[in-house]
Formats: structure tokens, sequence, C-alpha cells
């Protein structure tokens, strides 16, 4: 029971039941500029007392200390400074600060914090994110640690009064590392070895086991999808489709051979640059090309172009370094040192990509295969030497050759590429473009000319190779990315990978780690990772692996009611993470359990089963698709075509997102429309049958026995008595009732899976249906836990 | 557990936390917990029905979507003058520096071929190619000075419902959800419908929750097979077969919240039952069957087409059981020239006269219903259309304009605005705003102040800055406000 109001910041509802007893919270001992003074001054002042000099007020700046001493601030003295007095000031006096028009209000406990720092000196301190990450001495504990970070995380629980859970059992304790780790259930033969396994490595042999499995790849290739916004559509009204999954395939490769992170962002921001780049890194720099192309009749190319390259910035500063450039798009940003002139000169380094909002999405990379380049070359041969020969001919001459020439043109045309990527290709010479500055972000409105360069707030960009001609290119901005001496880059990344094993980041907005973000829950946690993960050479399995083998991860998810009230979110750790399933491991994982789910890996992106919705996309074709046929009606969610204008129905209803643009985190609802999809979705209803038949099959004699197996395939542990016991009511119910109808026990066992096999009967598949489909809906089979 | 009871609980627990958190080490517990979030699921239903700022006017939004920006200088705003100085050239003054989708070079100026009258007491001009709205002339008031920002549909219509061109925003209706809920316990808060088979250009980001969470995403609802997406039960299962599933779920659910302690188990159990509640709500209220013939006839709806009669009809049955927010798009008025149906003369009427005749009905409806008052009714573009011929069809017999973002009309009825009012006005030859200039944004303001919000104050943090759905403009236009 949250409150509804921390929703919204409405808190009429409430007011009525809750009297404001709250009673302020105690000042800190010491007051931390970060911690404490920082988000106050950032929330409610800097939009107009900040970095951006073109909207600052009164010419007051509150973002840096000499600004604040020069006017609002007298360090040690409180009640002389110009900024308690305002922020003091009863609504109705004009001075008062923020504006009353602003609706921000400063609370008593803030203005406190205010004096109490000011009467400390009033020191300021760089943004902490701002700062190289310090490894600290691990704290101690009293209580027994697996690895560095159980250190960090109970040392915490103790200061808080808290305990840590004991260890999960073996079933939860696989399920939830194989969910995490490869996005599926285990098989029954892997729980069954790593229970039975007595050897204190039992579980690091487990984890070893899940990280080596192609499953993986597929499975982590989905967070980065969304970031890299990888969509078979170009977007936009007509949304038409895109050949683009060899980027999607490298990145699950990628993954699966443990690319070192550095080595995979080079690649992708540059591979073009990288000196005679293979077929794989020019493949990696789709990564850029997953951008939308607007090609509404009446649009202007360059302008979409423009919309692309502002996109590339955004999401590479997102991606990598947690920081929203966009704001500084149009105006210098209000929260953080990061002026418009530095933002283009960001955008100047994607600005000379050969790519213009085209509608055949040229440059691209062609893959032939070896019969169909012979006959290319062939028939080029040809082409080129009936050229040769017609060369200062008259028109009226040789009309035989003409022809010929005429079909072989044709024939040409037609010697079609298996496929194609979209690429990066650096321009050069005179076809370079130059960047200028965009008044208010539009590029029409042009500025100053703008040079290559990073933003003066972080580490200078540092030139190892020497300077280019064009000066900086990509692959030097790539390079300042994964440097050591970049402070944000590890931060973000190993926060990224925590939130997708615990379920929230350490910090919880991951997608900013600027002033207006949050502080992490633990930072010196944080630090210690970013650390490591440079320590480790960037390395994904062998951090992953970390996170995995913390006893902080393994703990029990069981909650008490006291530990739930004060940590409603864990993010404590005081037990272990549980959240739900993301949208394509609930789908994987009902036919995955089913037995129904694909292996086959990579490859063109596939269209499962979806409902006809008889619409078309404007100015486009129909969204309504034809279905793939065999196995590729049943391959894993990241095969799934995605169609921006139209993503997979019952996966949007999970929130998976469109893939408009860069997603860093995902929703996590728990709405009445995604109970509509996994109890009635044909998908999820074939999944039940199959499972239905697998049961009556190798389920064992008994009906308990077989509860236990349906069960067990869904959820890995084996269920208590008093659950098979409702499943067994469950299944004679329904076994009674659908034998007095065998119309209706008929379609609920075959529609859309078919015939049944020899020899079973009807109304219990019927009811075997009906009691998979009631587990697979479970709330256990929607979390993780 | 009762409601009130689950809120007071809450309020206690805040206390507790407030009175006991410590601030060791990294950020303090209390600002952990600090708000809801969009990726944290919540045990609440955040749908439950809420106050807004103020006391307002609309209790809940109909917007009628014409998509592809009907020709406004055919339907509402009359402008003698142009068609005084029809077929000559358009003065380079309107030209110089702005850029058009499909025209360059020097377009004909194009006078209205329709015939315009004053109508109803106020004496609002109209067309007659929207017959049917004559009648309803003082219930209305027509704006006739919108701008927006943006000439090509899928930005236009972003900017329109998102307060920002591109994709990513909270949509209007989304925004209306987070700050009102929904009074309906069995069906979504905000429901799409579209006729003609044609989604938007904008797609599904002019229904979107941006990063509001995805709760307040619009639910597309169909006129024609299943109204939901997966509403239906799977063939052979019967309703009473689901409950005895249900139940179980429930019996499982329980034991498993017994055993670990987690309280959203409880919600996974009452979003299933509301689930359960909805497949029988949603199909019995997008059934139209058993409306009287009359009501059926002045809508010109039919059971079981797709069509925009039956949405405007559904839209009443819609909020009639509490839906917040209805959103209608219907295809076609893209005037372009391109083809006889496209042409502002008797093109025009057709589309006109039909679809007008569903909204004249939806306005008489509610009027009838005493629905009016509360409710606020949108009819309109994502811009309007140009006062010349556009470019590619002017050789051609058909006449068309094409798309124009500087000055175009719009029709607001119900909720807190004034009935039979004409606010602004554009130049001679309509060009731009002359007086009373009203952008899409102070739209978006003004819609919001009549269901009772100040929009700069309804935000949601994302990516460290409080959005709002103006974006950082937005005035509301007080003289249309009843």
């Amino acid at each position: 029971m949250r409150l509804p109001t921390g929703l919204l910041g409405l808190s009429f509802t409430l007011l009525v039941f809750a009297a404001p007893v709250a009673r302020a919270q105690p000042l800190p001992a010491k007051i931390d500029f970060n911690r404490d003074v920082r988000p106050i001054l950032s929330n409610n002042c800097f939009q107009c007392h900040g970095p951006d000099d073109k909207v600052r007020k009164a010419r007051l700046r509150l973002d840096v200390r000499e600004g604040a001493t020069a006017a609002a601030i007298v360090p040690g003295k409180p009640d002389a400074s110009e900024l308690i007095t305002r922020l003091t000031a009863t609504p109705d006096d004009k001075s008062v600060m923020p504006p009353v028009k602003t609706g921000k209000k400063i609370t008593a406990r803030e203005v406190e914090i205010l004096k109490q720092w000011i009467k400390e000196g009033a020191t300021y301190t760089t943004h902490w994110a701002y700062v190289a990450p310090k490894r600290s001495e691990l704290p101690k504990t009293k209580y027994q640690i697996a690895n560095p970070i159980d250190a960090f995380i109970f040392a915490r629980l103790e200061a808080e009064k808290l305990a840590p859970m004991p260890e999960a059992d073996r079933y939860a304790l696989a399920r939830r590392a194989a969910l995490d780790l490869t996005g599926l259930p285990p098989t029954q033969e892997e729980v069954e070895t790593f229970v039975a396994d007595k050897t204190t490595q039992a579980y690091e042999k487990f984890v070893d086991k899940m990280l080596a499995k192609t499953a993986f790849g597929e499975h982590w290739a989905r967070m980065w999808l969304d970031l890299a916004r990888y969509a078979d559509s170009a977007g936009y009204a007509d949304d038409p489709q895109r050949t683009i999954w060899k980027y999607r395939d490298y990145v699950i490769q990628s993954f699966n051979a443990n690319k070192p992170f550095d080595v995979f962002t080079l690649e992708q921001l540059a591979g073009d640059l990288l000196p005679n780049p293979t077929t794989e890194q020019l493949i990696a720099t789709a990564f850029h090309r997953n951008t939308m192309t607007n090609s509404e009749g009446g649009t202007n190319d360059e302008e979409f172009r423009n919309v692309a390259v502002v996109d590339r910035v955004n999401t590479t500063f997102t991606v990598w370094m947690g920081t929203s450039m966009a704001c500084a798009q149009c105006h210098t940003h209000k929260y953080d040192p990061i002026t418009q002139v530095e933002y283009f000169r960001s955008l100047a380094f994607f600005n000379n990509s050969a790519d213009a909002d085209r509608p055949d999405e040229s440059p691209t990379l062609p893959f032939w295969t070896d019969e169909l380049l012979k006959k290319k070359t062939d028939l080029e041969k040809q082409i080129a030497d009936l050229e040769t020969a017609l060369k200062g001919k008259k028109p009226e001459e040789m009309k035989t050759e003409r022809d010929k020439l005429a079909v072989l043109k044709k024939d040409l045309a037609a010697v079609k590429p298996l496929t194609t990527v979209p690429i990066m290709k650096e321009l050069t010479g005179a076809a370079r473009r130059k960047t200028k500055l965009q008044f208010r972000g539009n590029f029409m409105d042009l500025g100053e000319e703008v040079t290559e360069g990073t933003p003066a707030a972080f580490p200078a960009l540092k030139v190892v190779a020497g300077p280019q001609p064009g000066g900086l290119n990509r692959l030097h901005l790539a390079k300042w990315l994964v440097s050591e001496e970049n402070p944000l880059t590890a931060r973000v990344v190993a926060n990224r990978f925590w939130e997708q094993i615990f379920g929230t980041g350490l910090v919880r907005t991951s997608e900013e780690f600027g002033a207006q973000g949050e502080q992490a829950s633990h930072p010196e946690l944080l630090d210690w990772l970013a650390t490591e993960l440079i320590a480790k050479k960037w390395d994904t399995k062998e951090f992953l692996k970390l996170l995995a083998m913390s006893s902080a991860y393994r703990q029990s998810a069981k909650v008490t009611p006291e530990l739930f009230e004060k940590d409603p979110d864990n993010r404590l750790l005081a037990r272990g993470p549980r959240v739900r399933l993301s949208a394509e491991m609930i789908r994987d994982q009902s036919l995955f359990a089913a037995g129904l789910l694909s292996t086959k890996t990579l490859g063109p992106s596939v269209r499962p089963q979806q409902p006809n919705l008889g619409v078309s996309a404007a100015f486009g074709g129909s969204i309504d698709w034809q279905t793939s046929t065999g196995e590729d009606k049943y391959r894993r969610g990241v095969y799934t075509q995605w169609r921006r204008s139209n993503p997979y129905p019952s996966m949007s209803t999970f929130d998976a997102p469109n893939r408009d643009a860069c997603v860093v985190r995902r929703g996590r609802t728990n709405t009445p429309l995604q109970a509509l999809v996994s109890m009635n979705d044909p998908v999820y209803i074939e999944a039940a049958q199959s499972l239905a038949r697998r049961t009556i099959e190798n389920g064992g004699k008994t009906t308990a026995a077989k509860a236990a197996f349906a069960f067990r395939a869904c959820l890995v542990r084996a269920p208590s008595d008093a659950e098979v016991t409702v499943l067994a009511k469950l299944f004679d119910d329904a076994k009674a009732k659908f034998s007095k109808d065998a119309t209706k026990a008929t379609q609920f066992a075959t529609n859309p899976l078919g015939p049944l096999p020899k020899g079973v009967d009807v109304s219990e598949a019927a009811a075997w249906t009906v009691v998979v489909n009631v587990i697979m809906n479970l709330d256990e089979m929607l979390m993780k836990r | 557990m009762h409601p009130r009871l689950e809120l007071l609980q809450a309020v206690t627990r805040r206390n507790f936390l407030e009175n006991s958190s410590l601030g060791l080490g990294g950020l303090a517990l209390s600002s952990l917990l600090g708000e809801a979030h969009a990726d944290t699921p919540r045990t609440e239903n955040p749908l439950a029905p809420k106050k807004p700022h103020f006391a307002a006017k609309a209790k809940r939004v109909i917007y009628l979507h014409m998509s592809g920006a009907p020709p406004h200088l055919d339907i509402f705003d009359y402008k003698p003058e142009l068609q005084k100085q029809d077929g000559k050239n358009c003065p380079d003054e309107h030209l110089k520096g702005k850029r058009f989708a499909f025209t360059s070079g020097v377009p004909k100026l194009l006078g209205t071929r329709q015939p315009f009258k004053q109508h109803g007491k106020a004496g609002t001009w109209m067309s007659d190619a929207i017959k049917p709205l004559h009648e309803v002339a003082d219930d209305v008031t027509v704006i006739r000075s919108m701008k927006t920002d943006e000439f090509n549909h899928a930005p236009a219509e972003l900017l329109l419902y998102t307060g920002f061109a591109r994709q990513g925003r909270p949509s209007l209706g989304a925004w209306t959800c987070y700050g009102l809920g929904n009074e309906s316990e069995n069906l979504p808060g905000f429901v799409v419908l579209i006729s003609n088979g044609v989604q938007p250009s904008g797609g599904q980001g002019c229904w979107g929750s941006g990063f509001l969470p995805s709760v307040f995403q619009g639910v597309q609802c169909r006129s024609k097979g299943e109204p939901v997406l997966y509403l239906s039960d799977p063939p052979g299962l019967d309703r009473d077969m689901r409950r005895l599933g249900l139940d179980a779920m429930k019996g499982l659910n329980e034991l498993q919240e017994k055993e670990l302690g987690h309280p959203e188990t409880r919600t996974r159990i009452s979003q299933y039952e509301l689930a359960f509640r909805m497949q029988l709500s949603a199909a019995e209220v997008m059934d139209i069957s058993k409306e009287p013939a009359k009501v059926l006839e002045s809508y010109g709806a039919k059971p079981g087409a797709g069509s925009f009669a039956n949405n405007c009809l559904l839209a009443r049955r819609l909020i009639e059981q509490g839906v917040r927010y209805v959103q209608l798009f219907d295809w076609g008025w893209d005037f372009h020239g391109t083809n006889p149906n496209e042409d502002i003369r008797d093109g025009l009427t057709k589309k006109g006269t039909t679809t007008t005749q569903s909204v004249a009905a939806l306005i008489k409806d509610l009027k009838n219903r005493d629905l009016l008052k509360d409710t606020l009714i949108v009819w309109g573009g994502e811009f309007g259309r140009t006062p010349f011929r556009e470019g590619r069809t002017a050789g051609g017999q058909v006449l068309g304009r094409d798309h124009f973002p500087d000055c175009f009309s719009l029709m607001l009825a119900g909720g807190g605005i004034k009935a039979g009012h004409t606010h602004g006005e554009s130049d001679d030859l309509g060009f731009k705003p002359a007086k009373d200039m009203v952008h899409v944004h102070d739209l978006q303001a003004t819609l919001m102040h009549c269901l009772g919000f100040d929009h700069t104050k309804l935000t949601f943090r994302f990516q460290g800055r409080d959005y709002r759905l103006t974006d950082v403009h937005g005035k509301v236009v007080k003289e249309i406000l009843a």
C-alpha cells in the first residue's frame, strides 16, 4: 500500500485522513553538499539561477560558490544571507523564492538544511558523479560475506538495524539465476544436477553453466536493444520495414562471446573508423543507424537527418554517461554544466556520416553468397564489355547489342544480396558537413560554426593517435567514453547491470546521473563496482558473475510485514530480489515450459501469431502480418519483428517499448490487460495445451503426480501438498464439466494446437489445459523471486 | 480491504518512516522511499479516482480528431476577401521563408466553394459542408485563430497530443488519467476508437503513456470484432470454467503470499478479478445492438460497422460508464485534391455531412442526458489547410489545399466551455491569426484547466526533469471558458 499521492504530488484526498502529524526528520550530523544541499538548489533554484546565462534571473547564479556568495549567501551567517530571507518570506511577499507561480515550495526542513550548510561555511563540492570513482576499504560487517558486494550491503543493513535473509532454497535460486542470466528457467536436468551437487562450488558451477549458454546472449541483448532503439521498421507515419537484423545478431553474439564492454563500445560507435574494419565491426555501427527515417511525403530530408543526428548525441550520452544532453540542444542546460555550444560540439562528432534520411537507408552493407556474388560480377563484366564496345557508336547502330545490354542491366538489378544492414560511413573531403550551432534547436536557424569536442565539465578528451584530417572523430569520442578518466561510464554501466540483476539500480534513476538524478543508495559500493569493472577490463560475464555470486543476491525473497513497511522497494537488500519478468521473459517462459520454444538462434526477425487488427498505418501498409510457419512461430521474443507503429501487442502490454528512442528502464506495471493476455492470447493457450499433453504423457499415474509435473515444468520447484490439492480439485471439477460437453472440451484442448494424439481423452486434455493456464498465470510465474 | 482503511494504513506507515529513517551511508532511506515511480509496481490502484487541483467544470473528455486536417477555410473560417482574390497569385509576403509540404513556387489563392452563413443566436459562421452542426451552433465555441509549429501530420499530431513533436512523451489522455484516475472499475480509463481502419500518422504515440506508468496509456477498442485485444475467453472455455480457474488461482496466490509475505501478490489477484469483470463490461458497453433504433439512426450508427458514427455512439456509452477520456480518430481529412474524395467541394460536403451528423447527434444526446455540462468535447485536426491551391494538384480538376500550420480552426463544446461563441480571427486572406492567437500549447493548458488542473503543476519527473503536457509553454484561454 503506497500513497497514491506520492505518484501524483496531489495530496488533497489524503489530507482528509492524515492530519500532518509527521515530525520533521532530524538534520544530518554533518551537511554533505552533494547529498543534502545540491538536490534542494537544483530542484528549486537552478532553473533560473543555474548554468544557463540566457535565462538567468537577477544575474544571480547559485550553482557555483562565487555566484552564490557574491549576493545571496554570507558563509557562516545564515541570518544575514539573502537566500534564507527570500526562502522564508511569506507567500504574499513579492520577494519570496521560489516565486509562487512556479508552483515550487521549499519545506521547513530544507530551509534548516540550507541554514546549517551556510553556518558550516557554505562549501560547494563537484557533483559526485563528475568525480572519478574512489575505491574505498571494505566496510566491516558481522555477517558472513561471499564477496565484497556483501560487505557494503550488510554493513548498511547493520546500520539500519536490519539483518540479511538466509539463502534461498536451491530450486528458487536455480530459477532466479537462470532467469536473470539466460532469460529462461533452467532445464529439469540442470536443476537436479545443481540440487544434488553437495560440493561447495555447486552454485558457482551452476552460474558458470548459465553464463555459457547461448540463451545468455539472447537475454542480455534485449536490454541493449532497448538502449540501441533497435526495431525492424523505420518509424514515423508510414513506418516501412527496415532490414537491420544483422545488428541484433551482432549484439547477441557479442554478449555470448563475452566481448569486453570497451571493445563493444568502440565497434558500435566507430567500427567504421577502426583500421581495416572487419564485417563484424561494420555491422556494429548499425547501432546508430537504428534512428528513425521519415519517408512521409512532404518532409524535408535534411530536417529529419538532423533529428537522427540529435538522437545519436542524446542516445550516446544517455547510454554511456547517464547524462541527458537533450536539454542543451535548445538552450544551455539548466541543471548540469553543459552549454549549448558544447552540445553542438558533441553533435559535430556525428554530423559527418553519409546517411541522410533516405528511404533506401543507404549506405548499407550487402551480404552475398558466393554464388550470387559470382552471378553479379559476371553480369557486371558483360555490361562493362558491351558498354566499351558501344562507346562512340551512334544510337541507331548495333541494335542487337543495345537490346542485350538492356536485358543484362535488368538481370543485374534483379540480383539482390541475401540481406543488408545499414551502416555508418564517414564523409570525406568536400562532402563533409560543417556543424553550426542551431538556435533553439532549429536546424534552419544557424549560429557559429563549431568543431568536435566534449563538454568541459568532464575530463578532457586526449588525442591518442594525433589529429586526423578534420580533427577529432567518433573513434576518439568512443575511446574517451571508455577511458579510465571518464568518471561516468563505468558507474553507469555497472549500475545498469546491477539494475538488471537486483531489480533497481544503486542509482535508481539509471538514465540520469546529473544533478537532477538521484544519489546512489550505496555510493561506496557503486564506486567499488565501477573500479572493479575497469580492473576486470570490462569483462561482462565476470562482472555479472560477481553480482550473482554475492550472498546479497542469493538471499531468500521472503519478507516480513515490518521489513516491507520499512523498505518496500528493497533498496537496502535485506531480502532477495523479487521483480516482475520482462515481456520477452514472460512469453519465452511459457513456451519453454510448454516444450514449444524453438532453440534456433539468429537470422531474420519472425512473426509469431498476433491478432488481426484490420488497421493500417497512415500512408503505410497493413499492420497485420502473415504468421511465420514452423518453429519460427515459437522463437524467443528477441527475434520477434519489432514494428514501431505497432509493437507486438502482447509484449507491449507487458511494458515492451516501441523503441522510437533509447529506453534505459522499462516499466514493470501490473494491469488487468496483462491478465487478459496471459489468460486468453492464443499463444498462451497453445502453450497450455502443449504442456497439458506432456503432462498426460509424462506426468505420472495419479492426478496429484500430474499436477506436480505441470507445476514443476512451469515453476521449477515442487508444489506443496496444499498447492497440489488446489490443482487436483481444479482438474477434477474441470474434467467433470468438460465430460458433459465434448464440443467445448475439443475446442479448448485443440484450438489452436491441433488434434490430440491418439488415445488421449479429450476432457482430460481440456481439464489439464485449464490447470496449466492457471499455473502459467500465477503471480509466482510472472515474477522473478 | 476497505480503501479507506488501506489509506489509513499507508499513512501510518509514512509517519513511521518519517520518524525512524536514518541518513547513513548514501541516500537516506526516506529518500529511497520518496515517491512512487514508473518502474515500480505498486499495491494501490494508480487509476483510483483523484481530485484535481481545483473544482473542475469538466470531468471527462471526448476528443474527436479528424486525421489529415480538415480544410477549415471551407468549414468555419469564412474569408470573403479570399473569394474575391480567388485564382490570383499568392502574395510573396505569405511565402517568404515558409516551407510547405507539397507546394513550391507561387501558388494561386483559393476561395471557398462552400456556401457560408451565420447560425444560431450567436451567429456562428459555418459552411454547408457541416450542415448537421448548424443545429448545435449555440452549444459550441469555434476558435478561428489556432496555430501549431508543425506542418507534417505525424509531428503535428504528436505536438497536439503530447506537447512535443517527437515520440516519447505522455499523451493528453494519459495525463488526464494520471491526474484524475478513472471512474470506471471495470473499463480502462482511456479508450481509443479508430474509424475507417487507418491509424493516425502519429501512431500509438498519440495515445501513449510516454514515461508515465503504462497503466495510463490509451487502450484501443474496436467496434468491429473483439472490442479489446484478448478480451474473449478462448474457444471452449466458458465463464463458469474461467471462474473455477480464477478461484484456484486466487487460492494458490494466497498460499504464496502467506509463504513469502509480498503484499503485491494481492494486487495481482485484484487485477485478475478486474480483468474478469472487464471481460463482461467491455463486451457489454461495446455492443450497441440494443440501442433504440431512433438513437442509432440519429448517429447514423449500424451495429457491427467500424464507422465514425458507431464510435461517436460508443464514446457516449463509454463515458456513461465512467471512462475518463475517449479519443476518436477519423481518417480521410487530408484534402490535397489528389482524388475527388479530397475535393473541397463535393468531397468535403460528403465527408463533412456524414461525420458531423454523428457529432451533432453526440452533442444533443449528451445534452439530453445532462452529460454535456461536464463532458469536454473537442473537434478538429492537427493543423489547417492553405488559403491557396496545393502545388502538385494545381493543374487538375480537383480543388485541394496543402498543409498549413499558421492558422486554423477548431471546435469545442461542453464542460466549462462557452456555448455559442466564436474566439479569435484570422487575417483577411486567412494566413495568420489576426486576433487572439491560440497555440496548441494554449489549447492544452485550457483543456487541463477545464479538468481542474494548473497545467504548470501537473508534472512528472523523468530523467531529472519535471515534465508537463505543455512543455514550457501554454496559457489558458480564459475568453472561451463558460
